[in-house]
Formats: C-alpha cells, structure tokens, sequence
C-alpha cells in the first residue's frame, strides 16, 4: 500500500512541467451568440456588430467564460499544429484513478484577460500541467491537477486569455 | 476597448451590483451542453444520472460561472473584465434558484489603470453558495 501511494506521488511529480498540448481556433459569430444566450445574456454587444462597435469593439466580443467551450466551436482539424504534443499528462495522473473508481470534479477555473476575445480571432495556445498532488480529506484521497492554458493573437503572438484548470479526483 | 458601463469615480467600496436570479431548469442544462460542447450524460440525461446515483441530472460548473460572469459584465461593462476566478462548492440542481452576490472589494491604481476588485457569489434560495470566487476589472 506504502509503495503504490509513493509511485503515484512520483507520477504526480513527474507531469509537472509536462506540455498538455497546442492547439488554434478560429471564433466564429454564430457560436459566440449562441454561448451568451446559454448564459442568459441579454446584452446587445453579442449580437450585433453595430452594438459592439457602439461599445468600443473591433468586432463582436466573446463572454468571459468562452474560452473553456471555443475548442468544441472552431478547433478545426487541418489547422492543428502538426508538432502539437502526443498524449496528455491530465490522463497520464488521472486515468488510473478514474479507472479504480471514485468521483472527478473541477475544483477551480481562472481566467486572465489580457484583452477581450472577438469574432474573427485566430487564437494558438500552449499548455503545461503546473501542479499535481495529493491530500487526504475526510478519509478520501483527493488527487489534485493543475494546468495552464495561454491563447495569444497568431498574427500579433500579443496574449490574449490565459486559463487555469484545476481538477480533482477524490476517491471511492 | 471595452463596454463603458461603470465609471471609477462613482464606485465605492463595499457597492453591490444587480443581482441576477434565475431558476435553474433542464432547458438550461440542454442549451449550455449544445453551447459548450459538454456532453457529459450527468447534466442532461437523467436516466444515465439516476442510473450513476445522482437523485437528478445536474448543472454543469461552467453554467453557473458563465451565468455569474453575465451578472460581472452587465455590471462592470463587457470587455473589462482582467480576471476571473472561481471555485466549485457544491452542485447545483435542477428548480434551484441560484443568486449572485457580488461585492465591489477593492479600487486601486496600477500602471495607470483604475482597477476594481470583486468579491463573487453564487448561492441558491437556501443561502449555500455553489460558486465563490473573485474577479477584477479595469473601468474607465
């Protein structure tokens, strides 16, 4: 038992750093209104180019939260980095886990904006796991996993939104 | 570039921004799974949820931010936002009425941008918060 929790702790360790890949994605209209009538915007901004000129916008901007959902959107397959990293790190740590049993939750989100995303962008990230340990809670062993995502501008390389991502697995 | 909605000067610390209220339903669920791209079975299929021993299918995490992040926009304005943060406390439920509470925290200056700072909550009819968190925002 002692041997198994010290090979997961050493996986834990060992996917720090690790790239959790890179991806582009094109922001599209359609998309952005039908994610900020999701979320019961009322706002005219998301809708119509003419509001979002009004209010200061280049084109139509994208609700705060979207850049947890663009990839489903406009993550268009021929456009993907051919050295995009084999794999990802998250599984690597949590695969195991999720196959003994147990409960994944997301415990946290973060964004940073560096400025708003709008309609048109063409927007490349890189990502990296930036933490993984374990804790003991109320008799459960709850596994911990944090990456960090980067959107920047592909054709200035300025950054745009930054995501954090905690994930957890808690125990059966 | 950025909605001009709340101006620095007539904020003060301790202000609190519309609250947003909204019974959650199964309609919810449904168009932010079609937004989102998560299809998780949990959050629409209440058969598969009853069957994982849910007593319901569930709101995703990503709903209840995204709605607490139309209550951050209509109030500081779209586009202002500079940070957004968020932990997950508790599920929330289908005919759940969820509330936000936010709270102007702090005002401040930094390389010349007029900051506020947000404490956020979202918390159903009972008062136990699903989302706390913070955010901040860059006014005009």
């Amino acid at each position: 038992m002692a041997d198994g929790a010290e090979s997961q702790a050493d996986v834990l360790k060992g996917i720090i750093g690790q790239p959790t890949g890179k991806a582009k994605v094109v922001i599209e209209r359609g998309p952005v209104q039908h994610f900020a009538d999701a979320l019961l915007s009322t706002s005219p901004i998301y809708h119509d180019p003419g509001a979002a000129k009004a209010a200061g916008f280049d084109a139509i901007p994208a609700p705060p939260t979207y850049s947890f959902a663009f990839e489903f959107a406009g993550k268009f397959t021929e456009m993907q980095p051919a050295d995009a990293p084999k794999g990802n790190p998250l599984m690597t740590a949590m695969g195991p886990l999720i196959a003994g049993g147990g409960l994944i939750l997301h415990g946290e989100q973060e964004f940073i904006y560096h400025r708003p995303v709008l309609v048109g962008d063409v927007l490349v990230s890189e990502g990296k796991i930036t933490d993984a340990y374990q804790k003991e809670s109320k008799g459960k062993t709850m596994t911990f996993v944090v990456s960090e995502t980067n959107w920047s501008d592909e054709k200035t390389g300025d950054p745009v939104v930054t995501a954090r991502f905690n994930l957890i697995h808690r125990s059966a | 570039m950025g909605e001009k909605k709340l101006n620095f000067d007539a904020v003060a610390v301790g202000d609190e921004a519309p609250v947003i209220t909204h019974k959650l339903g199964r309609t919810d669920l449904v168009k932010y799974a079609g937004a989102s791209g998560d299809f998780n079975p949990m959050h629409h299929d209440e058969v598969a949820a009853k069957a994982a021993g849910q007593p319901s299918v569930f709101g995703h995490g990503m709903f209840s931010m995204g709605l607490l992040g139309t209550a951050l926009t209509d109030y500081v304005g779209v586009g202002n936002l500079t940070r957004y943060q968020v932990r997950f406390a508790r599920q929330t439920w289908p005919d759940e009425v969820l509330s936000s509470k936010i709270v102007v925290s702090a005002k401040r200056e930094e390389d010349g941008k007029k900051l506020i700072d947000l404490t956020i909550t979202l918390s159903n009819g009972d008062g136990e918060d699903k989302l706390v968190g913070e955010a901040t925002a860059v006014l005009p």
